[in-house]
């Protein structure tokens, strides 16, 4: 009993700590969108991003994932799934470059500072995302793939 | 020149909360999942039975802990064990190659899901993209 105690207080640390950061951002994305900001960030960062199949709306999440993690780019794709942003196919392009290369500068230092090659750390990972999500993108419609949950839990 | 008005802080604020409730659903039970896990001893007991096949990525059979702590708990939980065993640096390079690929396996991939990816295929890929770069790593690390 303890030990599930001790899951549940571990669990709502976590949400704590998205809470934290999740409710900031989303407030600061509010502004920088109201402003139009986005908009131009998004036309920057979509260039590479178009040869797999994502819009300027699809390059952020990805963007927000390398840089803070995967539970924080999925946020902000639970929420542009909500909002009609992105097109199903899309998500399914995001999320699985995200799933493989996320929290690019945390993973990145926790390894370096044990003495790991940068190399090793960040090349293989990014090859492997964009391959996948090229792929998906390619062949995306012909493959047989089973259903994320995206599209169907939300309402 | 940057415009902030209380209705942009609301909805920020509004969205933030309902993106985190998103979020509380899948966190709550994985933490749960993965106390009960490392309480259980389940961890030693794969340690041991994948010990022996370590070698396959140039690594010595120890180096089990460190690679299954990463896939189930987290990246600190391998980072811990790397150093509690002191492993040589070339190990440490394969480690972190493959780990970097696929890890806290229990807790990323219900948020995988959740975000539009298929578990199965996600898993698949991870753990598929991890053992094959640590078998090129195990094969060109001198």
């Amino acid at each position: 009993m303890s030990v599930l105690w001790e899951g549940l207080l571990q669990g709502l640390k976590a949400v704590w700590t998205v809470a934290r950061v999740v409710i900031p951002l989303m407030i600061a994305l509010e502004i920088a969108q109201a402003n139009g900001l986005l908009q131009r960030l998004n036309r920057i960062l979509a260039r590479p991003f178009q040869k797999i199949g994502l819009s300027e709306e699809g390059a952020f999440p990805v963007v927000v994932a390398m840089v803070f993690g995967l539970t924080f780019g999925s946020g902000v794709i639970i929420n542009h799934v909500r909002e009609g942003k992105v097109t199903e196919r899309e998500v399914k392009i995001m999320g699985s470059f995200i799933a493989i290369a996320h929290a690019l500068i945390e993973d990145t230092i926790i390894f370096l500072t044990l003495g790991a090659p940068l190399l090793v750390l960040l090349v293989p990972r990014l090859a492997a995302a964009y391959g996948v999500a090229y792929l998906l993108h390619k062949f995306g419609t012909r493959l047989p793939l089973p259903q994320g949950d995206s599209f169907h839990s939300l309402d | 020149m940057l415009e902030v008005k209380g209705k942009m802080i609301a909805k920020g604020a509004r969205v933030g909360m309902e993106t985190t409730w998103e979020l509380a659903k899948i966190l709550v039970p994985t933490a749960m999942v993965v106390t009960v896990f490392k309480a259980s001893g389940l961890l030693d007991v794969i340690t041991d039975f994948f010990a022996p096949y370590m070698g396959l990525f140039g690594l010595s059979g120890q180096a089990a802990i460190v690679l299954f702590s990463g896939y189930l708990v987290n990246l600190y939980a391998a980072a811990g064990s790397i150093v509690a065993l002191s492993l040589p640096l070339r190990e440490i390079a394969i480690l972190a190659g493959m780990l970097t690929f696929c890890h806290s396996l229990l807790v990323e991939l219900p948020i995988s899901k959740k975000a539009g990816g298929s578990l199965r295929y996600i898993f698949l890929i991870r753990l598929g993209g991890s053992l094959i770069i640590g078998m090129v790593l195990g094969w060109m690390l001198p």
